[in-house]
């Protein structure tokens, strides 16, 4: 009895962590290939959250960039800015896409130039403390 | 008598009116320019707007005028290289245009000019290699801050550093994301604001050219 009790402990706590890394949908993932002379790269990709409780990215690693940055690009009255965005929440059942012209994670260009073709690792870090392995092709649109 | 002298004095009062009123639709539909085009997207200045002078430099590191201007319709976008969302999508919509337009038969396609308001970063070599990428016949053209706000004021295009910059190497810049369109004199002559459609900017241009052309 105790035991059965202590396993579905540990699974309900499984289930927390797989919860969020494992079960969140990733798909149209994409980094854009610039200009050589380009410092900086955009990558794109869609989260979907098929559970019923909140998601929150944090972050995005990877080691081929010294650092990647989560912007928003916001156009007012004609003025484009770009905002850095700490966390981005997938509600409960809602999808969210980085694409052109919004959301996006912007990252210092290698020192070797991607090109289409190329594929990039990187991790999603979530609040609660998972991670998403994936793997991004690079794509001239 | 009295009646046919009455008949052609009316006759005479009726021609009177009449006549005038015709010459005057006459000089009217003669005189007059041809209606403005219809837009899907871009906004036109019926009256183009001249330039007053600025100074800056292309990415051969020939001076850029506003005399640089005049002989071609071109398209301008103003930016900056370490612009990775923005800048690529509008750059791309013009790649886009001009293929839509070489593939309608349109000669000459307009000049694609990319303005970078980021000249402590962008140098005229880095912006050669950078417009190459979208297209080898677009250019690059910045100058000193001074000198681009001489330009970038006549068009409304607005730039600057981005509070949020947290240092002096990784900054980024707000600006402007509207094209703006520059009729063969050099005037200032329609603007396309985002987001930037291909399909509609290309049609747009081919209105504007047109009903330009006869105006002249």
């Amino acid at each position: 009895m105790k035991h059965k009790w202590i396993l579905s402990l540990f699974l309900a706590l499984w289930a927390g962590v797989a919860n969020t890394a494992d079960t969140l949908e990733v798909d149209n993932a994409w980094i854009r290939e610039a200009p050589p002379a380009a410092p900086m790269l955009a990558g794109y990709l869609c989260l979907e959250n098929r559970t019923d409780t909140p998601v929150t990215l944090v972050g995005v690693e990877s080691p081929l960039f010294e650092f990647v940055m989560m912007h928003r690009t916001e156009t007012v009255n004609g003025m484009a800015r770009m905002l850095h965005q700490d966390k981005v929440v997938i509600a409960a059942g809602k999808r969210v896409c980085f694409e052109p012209g919004g959301l996006h994670l912007m990252m210092p260009a290698p020192e070797k130039r991607l090109l289409a073709g190329d594929r990039v690792e990187l991790d999603l870090l979530f609040e609660d403390g998972t991670k998403r392995h994936i793997t991004v092709p690079v794509k001239a649109p | 008598m009295l009646y046919s002298k009455m008949k052609s004095n009316i006759a005479t009062r009726v021609a009177g009116r009449i006549i005038p009123v015709l010459a005057a639709l006459w000089l009217l539909v003669s005189c007059s320019q041809p209606e403005l085009p219809q837009l899907a997207g871009g906004t036109l200045l019926p009256e183009a707007r001249p330039l007053t002078p600025f100074t800056l430099v292309d990415d051969h590191n020939a001076p850029f005028t506003q005399d640089s201007l005049r002989g071609q319709w071109s398209f301008a976008f103003f930016g900056y290289t370490h612009c990775p969302d923005v800048c690529p999508n509008a750059l791309g919509a013009l790649k886009r245009v001009e293929t839509l337009l070489e593939a309608d038969g349109v000669t000459p396609l307009p000049r694609v000019l990319f303005v970078s308001v980021d000249p402590a970063r962008d140098t005229p070599d880095t912006l050669a290699g950078y417009v190459a990428y979208f297209h080898p016949a677009f250019v690059g053209v910045t100058g000193e801050d001074a000198e681009l706000k001489l330009l970038t004021r006549q068009l409304g295009i607005l730039y600057g550093r981005s509070p949020d910059s947290s240092n002096d190497k990784d900054y980024v810049v707000d600006h402007s994301a509207a094209i703006i369109l520059f009729n063969p004199e050099g005037h200032y002559q329609a603007l396309f604001g985002i987001p930037h459609d291909p399909q509609k900017i290309a049609a747009d241009f081919v209105a504007i050219r047109d009903w330009y052309e006869a105006s002249q």
